[in-house]
């Protein structure tokens, strides 16, 4: 009896029509049905009352699942052919539930992903920085010019608002040792007037990789190859000299124009490159500050600006924004990465 | 930093290069060039003249007659500097000046002017307006100034900053040995007069008390000089470079700054007696030679005439020592000052001149050598004959010998990542003049005297060098090559990010950013006066002193402004507090804040409140933590914390946060016809597992069922007693409970409220029969009673 029932629901799933739905009635429920036969068919003599007692019931049972499983095929089958409710599936659909991401969130969600798929660690960093980790341990001295280029934030008590991620390079060092590969990315402050293109609050992700043997061509490949990622396609990029005392030899990193292709236009100022982050091997001396030893070890270490990236990507055209807190602006990113 | 072409081709041969071929080489491999110029000079027609008298019109204008060769002009002349006899350079009617006026002939004051008297301005040199060019006698009168001056040149902006460790850079002849190395080709030698012809003259008595400060001090004594005009060609470079002339004897202290990046100082030598180099050693004032009155520091370093402050160390001479129209005899000064020392001083007094600028490079000791006998040479082509008097005089270490490093030549190929030919690196090396030979696969360099200690030390350094002239461009990048080993995850960062997500993808809220400071204006108008807080010593405004400790202010400040543009928004920040935590250290904390506003006609303020509560459930659970409990707060310490207007968020009895709503007066104040809810919490002990321990729970092979039950209890009671009541019910059959709805008004007694619970009942052997189900409801209703409560 089992058999029939899983028989006969499959059946009615196969019947797509009502001649169909009548030919599985006859089938099982007709005078030659396979359920009628069942009973015309069984040995009553051969069972004990108790037998044809249970026989009875669980015929019974069966035939009234096959007509209501039939009843029911039939009644879906005359509903299709109705007409549906009548609605406007023209009016816009209904969504009460989406937000936004910050435009440095979703760059910075991006660059994480992309960093951890070649095997950086992400780390987080103090904003509140001492005057060792932000200039010392990079080799840039009390009155080292290269101060005059980050306008600090001092605090009162002599701490100061890190002027870059780069701060965070010793604090790795130390951390972690070598080797290791991590980027940081975060907020940083410079004590400079606000205008289009110029923010005391913006955000950098730094990044360092230290190890055996890493060379200048390892840095550019690598700088490539996440290039590549962050511009979704291939990018053609040149290094030329560049200054920053924690790194030696030092690089700005330039990529080809992605607006023209090189040939020149307004974005690049006619040039047809773009001067995009910094770069270097990391100078002995940062090694030595983060405790590990430079004849042993060597590494590169670069400074991609997020808030720069954000703004290239989005097309964002005043650096103000981005602080603004003004949903007309807020509104116009995904919520998903 | 401008240089100057021309300049650069008196010491490397450019032809066949185009300046912009040049700046782009200089680019790629030794500093950036931001900008190209091309300075035109206007000198067609003008010529030189001499006045033979002058007539004073009125206070400022004069009648003077000009001789050019044999011809005699008039002009009338508003220049202070014209003085009979000089020679200058006269713009005859029909001449046209920079700018593109054409000189005519005019009527002025009754006087006619064929021309005009020009200065270097007029004739597209540069320089500034500082009256008409004051030319040296030897010139011929009449001749044409185009035969005696380059009809233009060419300008290289240099980025000041890619300069920084380069002082040998911050002159043209350390620029003209970079194209020179570029371009492979010669550098023509400086030329210089040997003072060592001079070391039987006496010293000059000098004293240096701070070697500390000034590690060298030079200096030479002579006479039978006079403070003339500087060669035309000398001031014709000056002025490109946007430098004002004086007289030669100034003039050439100025040449050899911008020629060898070494600033000297001349001094009238018969004002002085004898030299010390001190501190100011106290307060006091000091009149720099600008006539203005400094104040000094005892830090400050000086150049002393035995008692009596003479010049500002490395940034500016005084008033009393100044080169005038009747010096005959001259000290000159070419001194090493520390880098620290004038920066502090400079910065202090906001006077940054091209010396101090240079000396905050930290300028090689040895330069000061080069550039006295640079002095002296151009000194005697400028035709002036001196008498000197003292030897060169030095105090100090010159630092003039060449400093020999040994590096493995495998260094070079292994930090490069490319292999580099040893002969390579041997001719980069000289061409830039260092000494470089390699035995046995050991490179020894010798670095020149010219290149500073800062800038070259240390292997790396001579690899830089190597490496940016072989050419960045010409190496091939390489991946690195090492083990596979596992990112260790930021699981906090992680958390971050999905609380952001979480609010953004389900509850409808934007992100935004603030800054890290508190706004003193805002916090005043909000009433609050926050607890202690790192406050900055150079804030970017005044009302921007004190770094927050809580991320809401700045929030109500983002609510307001956008209150305009929206009934209704939700937003929220991810960001730090800062708390002081005694001395030099600090607390950070990541904090999670946020609001909620809508416009009041737009739902009831306790819909609206359960929402943003609702969201804050889902946030904990989804970041695995548990249940947060809400509890009513009472203590009043910031503006926004109104009794019976927020709660305590709880975490296992812990306070993590706070939700509130805001009223007046503050409502008011941040948005008068609108809801705001407002919450903040510590994110940092918001932290679940990064992957939580869900598990999957067997659903019952049976039914269940679900009744709805309207409960009517006392309003004022609230909620939470009425579940605290409902908790006592237990059954075996129970699954769960669920808040569904609340209702007041028509039907209830005051006071009252209806509250709609949805109970879930199924067994986990059996389809529940009806005998059970009737059984449940009637010993639910009976658990009622006993407790005095009763169903709608
Ligand atoms: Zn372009």
């Amino acid at each position: 009896m089992q058999e029939i029932r899983t028989q006969l629901s499959e059946d009615l799933t196969a019947a797509t029509t009502s001649q169909d739905i009548e030919a599985v009635r006859v089938r099982y429920l007709g005078r030659k049905g396979a359920i009628t036969l069942l009973r015309k068919n069984a040995d009553f003599s051969a069972m004990s009352a108790d037998e044809k007692k249970r026989f009875g019931q669980q015929f019974n049972e069966l035939k009234r699942f096959a007509e209501q499983q039939i009843a029911a095929a039939q009644a879906r089958q005359t509903s299709t052919t109705l007409a549906p409710p009548s609605i406007d599936m023209t009016l816009p659909g209904l969504n009460n539930h989406l937000g936004h991401l910050h435009p440095i969130s979703l760059v910075q969600l991006e660059l994480e992903e992309i960093f951890q798929s070649l095997g950086f660690m992400i780390l987080d960093g103090y904003h509140v920085e001492t005057d060792f980790y932000n200039f010392e341990s990079l080799n840039i001295p009390r009155d080292h010019p290269a101060r005059d280029m980050q306008d600090t934030y001092w605090l009162k008590n002599g701490l100061l608002l890190r002027t870059h991620t780069s701060a965070n390079q010793v604090r790795a060092l130390e951390h972690y040792g070598a080797p290791v590969r991590a980027v940081f990315p975060g907020r940083c402050f410079r004590n400079e007037a606000i205008d289009p293109s110029h923010e005391n609050t913006f955000y950098q992700l730094e990044g360092l990789m230290v190890d055996r043997e890493i060379s200048v061509a390892n840095l550019i490949a690598v700088m490539r190859t996440v290039l590549t990622a962050v511009f979704h396609r291939e990018v053609t990029v040149r290094l030329r000299p560049g200054y920053f005392p924690f790194v030696e030899p030092g690089f700005e990193l330039d990529i080809q124009c992605l607006i023209c292709a090189g040939e020149g236009c307004s974005t690049c100022k006619k040039s047809g490159w773009i001067e995009l982050l910094p770069c270097g091997l990391v100078h002995p001396r940062v090694l030595e500050f983060g405790q590990v030893d430079p004849d042993r070890y060597s590494g590169f270490a670069f400074g991609l600006g997020l808030t720069r990236l954000a703004m290239m990507k989005y097309n964002i055209p005043d650096i103000r924004l981005l602080n603004s807190g003004d949903l007309r602006f807020c509104e116009q990113f995904p919520a998903a990465v | 930093m401008h240089i100057s072409l021309d300049w650069i081709a008196q010491y490397v041969d450019l032809s066949d290069l185009s300046p912009q071929t040049i700046a782009h080489r200089l680019t790629m491999a030794t500093a950036e060039v931001e900008g190209v110029e091309t300075l035109v000079r206007s000198l067609d027609g003008v010529r030189i003249g001499q006045v033979v008298s002058i007539e004073p019109l009125d206070d400022q204008l004069t009648f003077v007659s000009v001789a050019c060769g044999t011809e005699q002009f008039t002009t009338v002349c508003g220049a202070p500097n014209v003085r009979e006899g000089m020679k200058s350079a006269f713009a005859p009617a029909g001449v046209t000046i920079a700018g593109g006026q054409t000189i005519t002939e005019r009527q002025v004051g009754g006087k006619t002017s064929q021309g005009i008297l020009c200065s270097s301005e007029e004739l597209g040199m540069g320089g500034g307006h500082f009256g008409i060019l004051d030319l040296p006698a030897s010139l011929e009168s009449g001749a044409a100034l185009a035969d005696l001056l380059p009809s233009s040149d060419t300008l290289l902006e240099i980025d000041n900053k890619s300069l920084t460790h380069r002082p040998d850079l911050w002159g043209h002849y350390g620029v003209a040995r970079e194209v020179a190395a570029i371009f492979e080709r010669p550098l023509r030698p400086l030329q210089l007069v040997d003072v060592t012809q001079y070391n039987d003259l006496p010293a000059y008595p000098l004293t240096l008390d701070d070697p500390e400060n000034c590690p060298c001090y030079c200096c030479i004594e002579m006479t039978g000089v006079a403070a003339l005009p500087s060669p035309l060609a000398l001031q014709c470079r000056l002025h490109a470079l946007g430098q004002r002339t004086f007289n030669i004897l100034v003039d050439l202290t100025n040449y050899i700054m911008l020629e060898l990046g070494q600033p000297m100082h001349a001094f009238d030598a018969s004002r002085l007696q004898a030299v010390r180099v001190a501190p100011f050693g106290t307060t006091g004032q000091f009149t720099t030679l600008d006539g203005q009155v400094r104040h000094m520091v005892p830090e400050d370093l000086i150049i002393w005439n035995e008692r009596e402050p003479i010049a500002l160390a490395g940034i500016m001479g005084g008033l009393n020592s100044e080169v005038s129209e009747r010096t005959t005899g001259l000290l000159l000064e070419s001194a090493n000052f520390k880098d620290a020392r004038i920066r502090r001083t400079a910065t202090r007094l906001g006077i940054h001149t091209d010396a101090s600028q240079r000396f905050e490079k930290q300028q090689p000791p040895a330069n000061t050598k080069t550039a006295t006998e640079r002095f002296l040479h151009l000194l005697l082509e400028s035709g002036l004959h001196p008498q000197i008097r003292s030897r060169f005089t030095a105090q100090g270490t010159l630092k003039d010998q060449t400093r020999y490093l040994d590096i493995p030549t495998d260094f070079f190929d292994r930090r490069i990542g490319n292999p580099i030919a040893q002969d390579r690196m041997v001719s980069i090396l000289t061409s830039l003049g260092f000494e470089a030979s390699i035995t046995n696969n050991t490179l020894s360099v010798g670095i020149p005297p010219f290149r500073s200690e800062k800038d070259i030390s240390l292997p790396v350094d001579i690899l830089e060098e190597v490496t940016r002239l072989q050419g960045y461009d010409n190496l091939e990048p390489k991946m690195p090559n090492f083990s596979v080993e596992r990112v260790v995850l930021n699981d906090h960062l992680r958390t971050q990010h999905k609380a952001r997500r979480i609010l953004a993808q389900a509850h409808g809220f934007s992100e935004i950013h603030n800054y890290s400071w508190f706004d003193e204006t805002w916090l005043k108008t909000l009433g609050y006066e926050p607890e202690a807080t790192l406050e900055m010593a150079n804030p970017s405004a005044e009302h921007n002193v004190r770094l927050q400790t809580t991320l809401l202010t700045n929030i109500f400040a983002v609510v307001k402004k956008n209150t305009a543009l929206r009934d209704h928004f939700r937003i929220f920040e991810l960001g730090r507090i800062y708390l002081p935590a005694g001395g030099q250290d600090r607390i950070e904390k990541n904090v999670l804040a946020g609001a909620s506003c809508q416009h009041e006609r737009l739902g009831s303020l306790e819909a609206h409140f359960r929402q943003i509560k609702g969201a804050l459930e889902a946030l904990a659970e989804q970041l695995s933590l548990g249940t947060l409990a809400f509890v009513p707060a009472t203590t009043t310490t910031v503006p926004w914390h109104t009794p019976g207007g927020y709660v305590d968020i709880t975490l296992q009895d812990t306070v993590v946060g706070q939700l509130g709503f805001l009223s007046d007066p503050l409502l008011a104040k941040i948005a008068p016809t609108a809801q705001v809810v407002w919450f903040e919490l510590d994110f940092d002990r918001f932290e679940g597992p990064i992957f939580p321990a869900t598990s999957y729970a067997p659903t019952s092979r049976y039914p269940g069922s679900w009744f709805d039950f309207s409960v009517v209890a006392s309003a004022q009671a609230g909620f939470a007693e009425l579940v605290s009541t409902l908790d006592e019910f237990s059954h075996a059959l129970l699954k769960k409970r669920e808040f569904m709805a609340l209702y007041q008004g028509r039907g209830l007694a005051e006071g009252t409220a209806s509250y709609t619970f949805r109970y879930w009942i199924e067994s986990q052997d059996s389809t529940l029969t009806r005998e059970q189900i009737e059984a449940f409801q009637q010993e639910y209703i009976t658990f009622l009673q006993s407790k005095g409560l009763r169903l709608r």
